[in-house]
């Protein structure tokens, strides 16, 4: 369970999360809103890349915002970003030994932890090949394996849809469904695609000008008034 | 034994065994000059292909660790070769000192800061001069130098440059080491975006500092092996301008392989004493330099390392 | 009376490091590119300046062969070697002046053995008296120019239309091309502009310090520092901060202990700067420039 208190982000005089309280329960959690809403700037507090005004993020018990940023990837925090960060001269074996090198995993144990991550996202058969020699599906997999092989407690995945086939988002949508069952971590899943969104996420959180302006049950915020008018333009 | 070996190992053996006795006792001495100064371009070709960083001081390390080499030859009876392992060690901490601003800025004003550098050291090397046996903290006597210890086992020319195309080779393997294990990994992900690292749970400041510390003991090991080849050092050999060829050549060589490394030492030591040897001006070499690095920046980004590695594949495959 | 002498040298190699900077500093504005080849367009200039004096030509014409030649120099790296780098990231287009620098060093060693030279110029004859220190009509003359050129250009970049053009071009590329800013045409004044002042700061230093070709190459690492105290953006700045390292390296020779080290003023001030810009900053990430 993920509890937000009172998450207040600043730009200077710009607020782009306003005192955000919120608590998060489900396995896969949607966050979704129009662009600057602050989306974005509330993964980048999770992972320490911005800096907190006020308020904490407790997971379990402990404030993730009091551990340094690479400190939270050993304590069990993942994510993708949106533009996918794969490295051209890197294995996609290789990015999975970086994340594990970090997290001292012990060298034995390595082999089987890849091969089960890349057989879970399917990409088993890419284990050898350079980064700049996968497709963007391909690249996305990666990420997402990437934050799997970590024992991860929490995974944040920003906009894991983009640009990909209608088969491909098919995909997707099992592997990112299965993965409370499979590696027992919570999901927060930042996207634009509503359909994506309905089929995966069982609540979703709506932010507007960094505030909260709905959350609940993802059928339910997406019928809300507030929701449509705010978000979906109608 | 894998491939990416053998062919290193081959080329080591064959300058080990053939090349002293191939080369007349003049070339020996530029040649081990040569390899010396491609163990230094190693540690600007780490830093710049692994992080991006670009190092213009590397010449001033190279003569902080022949410094430190000089003073505890004189001052001290430890063994030469103990003395280039703690030379290159002293170098390291120095060169993690320097990458004290790098976690901060990169890019432009990294390469500033390094110039700045560079600047200061040639200025200190001018004014202290390199000890020459002398008394004080400095070292420096008026007379001419006293003689140097070398290791016991590269009493001449030859054996001296065989001594230094092994440590060479050893320096090269631990930093191919480096590019294939943990740290490699970690700096592969520094490059493609720091955030990206750090979510990733790599702590980017301890590998930041890793970098210029390796770095630092390469140019450290370098300079010591220079103190033993020449006996004495001169601050001329030092200038910012030398830090700003070396780099120039490290990246004209090709900074992604240690042949790139080896290719920069030839350029920067061999070349110049071969034209100077057919009565070619050398500064038909700095044009040369010049306009390859133009090419290497806008159409090589591999160097001549690259190249040559990308026709030997074609042959074999 | 001693302080003044000092004080009067160290402002007119100061104004030298400061028109270096300024020159820089002009060129980054609008094509953000750092030329580590400037001070061996300087040095090309100085020599062939020297070189018109010795055929026996007037010193006029010696003057403007110099700022002719540096722009010549300057335009020519800036129309056929720099539009193939301008999409690059900013520390690859310096890095590629070095290319730059190593050519124009090859070539003048090449045409000119090494020698002591001298340039004399006709101003250093005329000498007025200034806090009791005879001071070359050369000395002042470079003083002038930088605050001239300082101010000048301040007008020029917020008044003019091409000024107009050139900062616009700094912020963005991309967008400015879409606003029809004749890209090509205000880089290659940039280019001439920078370079101009090239060749008019290899002939004074020439005059002044030394004419020697890689002394004059090198004054290129000052220049930085001073054009670093500038930000690399401000040309008041880096008039400031030339002025600066020129007397704090001239009164450090009255006192002896740092007397050896006095040179060593531009790196450290240089340095202080760039500490001093990081000061508060709490960063996640390092910045590039």
């Amino acid at each position: 369970m993920i509890s937000i208190e009172n998450l207040t982000v600043t730009f200077g005089g710009v607020v782009a999360l306003d005192d955000l309280t919120l608590t998060l329960k489900e396995d896969v959690v949607g966050l979704i809103g129009p662009n600057g809403a602050g989306k974005t700037t509330m993964t980048n507090a999770f992972s320490g890349f911005v800096p907190i005004a006020a308020g904490k993020i407790v997971i379990d018990g402990a404030n993730l915002l009091q551990l340094s940023p690479h400190k939270r990837a050993e304590w069990g925090l993942s994510r993708s970003f949106q533009k996918v960060q794969i490295v051209d001269d890197l294995t996609v074996q290789d990015h999975l030994l970086a994340v594990m090198d970090a997290q001292k995993t012990p060298r034995r144990d390595r082999p089987e932890i890849v091969a089960q991550v890349l057989d879970y996202v399917g990409i088993a058969a890419c284990r050898d090949l350079l980064g700049e020699a996968l497709n963007p599906y391909q690249k996305r997999m990666t990420e997402i394996a990437k934050c799997l092989v970590n024992e991860p407690k929490l995974i944040l995945l920003d906009e894991p849809g983009g640009g990909l086939s209608e088969t491909e988002m098919q995909r997707l949508r099992s592997v990112i469904s299965g993965i409370k069952f499979k590696f027992g971590a919570q999901v927060i899943m930042v996207d634009h695609d509503v359909d994506l969104i309905r089929d995966v996420c069982a609540s979703t959180a709506v932010l507007d000008f960094g505030k909260l302006i709905a959350f609940g049950p993802t059928d339910e915020v997406l019928q809300d008034e507030a929701v449509k008018t705010a978000y979906l333009g109608r | 034994m894998s491939k990416t070996i053998i062919m290193p190992l081959a080329a080591l053996a064959i300058a080990v065994l053939i090349l002293p006795a191939l080369l007349s006792a003049l070339w020996v001495k530029v040649a081990t000059s040569a390899a010396i100064f491609a163990l230094a371009a190693a540690g600007i070709s780490l830093l710049f292909a692994q992080l991006g960083l670009i190092n213009l001081a590397q010449i001033a390390l190279v003569g902080v660790g022949g410094w430190i080499a000089l003073r505890l030859n004189y001052g001290t009876e430890i063994p030469v070769t103990v003395i280039i392992a703690l030379s290159g060690i002293m170098t390291a901490a120095l060169g993690a000192l320097l990458a004290l601003p790098a976690l901060r800025i990169r890019g432009l004003y990294l390469a500033l800061v390094t110039l700045m550098a560079a600047g200061a050291f040639q200025i200190l090397f001018n004014n202290f001069q390199f000890p020459n046996g002398g008394p004080g903290f400095w070292g420096v006597a008026q007379q001419s130098a006293a003689d140097i210890r070398a290791p016991i086992l590269a009493q001449t020319d030859q054996g001296y440059f065989r001594y230094t195309l092994i440590v060479m080779a050893l320096c090269f393997g631990l930093v191919a080491r480096h590019r294939v294990t943990a740290p490699g990994r970690a700096w592969a992900m520094i490059r493609q975006s720091e955030a990206n690292a750090m979510a990733a749970g790599v702590n980017v400041t301890f590998y930041k500092i890793w970098a210029f510390a390796l770095s630092g003991f390469l140019a450290g090991v370098a300079g010591s092996l220079l103190a033993g080849a020449l006996g004495q050092l001169d601050a001329r050999s030092f200038l910012a301008s030398e830090g700003i060829l070396l780099f120039a050549l490290a990246v004209v060589g090709g900074v992604h392989s240690w042949l790139g490394a080896v290719i920069a030492g030839i350029l920067y030591k061999l070349l110049p004493a071969l034209l100077n040897d057919v009565g070619v001006s050398a500064d038909i070499a700095l044009i040369l330099f010049g306009g390859a690095l133009l090419h290497a920046i806008i159409t090589a980004p591999r160097g001549i390392a690259g190249q040559l590695l990308a026709a030997l594949q074609r042959n074999a495959g | 009376m001693v302080y003044g002498l000092f004080l009067v040298s160290g402002l007119a190699v100061g104004s030298l490091y400061a028109l270096g900077g300024i020159g820089l500093v002009i060129l980054r504005n609008s094509t953000g590119v750092l030329n580590f080849a400037y001070g061996a367009i300087a040095a090309a200039s100085a020599m062939c300046a020297w070189q018109v004096s010795d055929w026996g030509l007037p010193g006029v014409i010696s003057w403007l062969s110099a700022v002719a030649v540096g722009m010549a120099l300057s335009v020519a790296y800036g129309r056929f070697i720099a539009p193939s780098l301008a999409w690059r990231e900013p520390a690859v287009k310096a890095v590629a002046t070095l290319g730059y620098m190593l050519i124009l060093l090859g070539v003048i060693g090449l045409i000119w053995d090494d020698a002591l030279r001298k340039i004399s110029l006709p101003s250093d004859t005329v000498a007025v008296s200034v806090l009791g220190v005879r001071v070359t009509l050369t000395r002042i003359i470079a003083f002038t120019v930088s605050v001239a050129v300082v101010v000048g250009m301040v007008q020029y970049l917020n008044r003019s239309r091409t000024g107009l053009n050139m900062r616009a071009l700094a912020d963005n590329r991309d967008h400015s091309a879409l606003l029809g800013i004749p890209i090509i045409k205000t880089e290659t004044l940039a280019w001439g502009i920078s370079g101009a002042l090239a060749g008019f700061t290899g002939l004074i230093f020439g005059s002044l310090v030394r004419l020697e070709p890689t002394v004059i190459t090198f004054m290129v690492i000052p220049a930085v520092a001073a054009a670093i105290c500038g930000r690399l953006h401000s040309l008041p700045l880096t008039l400031a901060g030339g002025l600066l390292i020129g007397v704090v390296e001239s009164m450090l020779t009255l006192y002896r202990p740092a007397a050896g080290l006095r040179s060593m003023a531009p790196f450290l001030i240089a340095a202080l700067v760039i500490l001093w810009m990081q000061r508060g900053e709490k960063l996640t990430f390092a910045k590039g420039a």
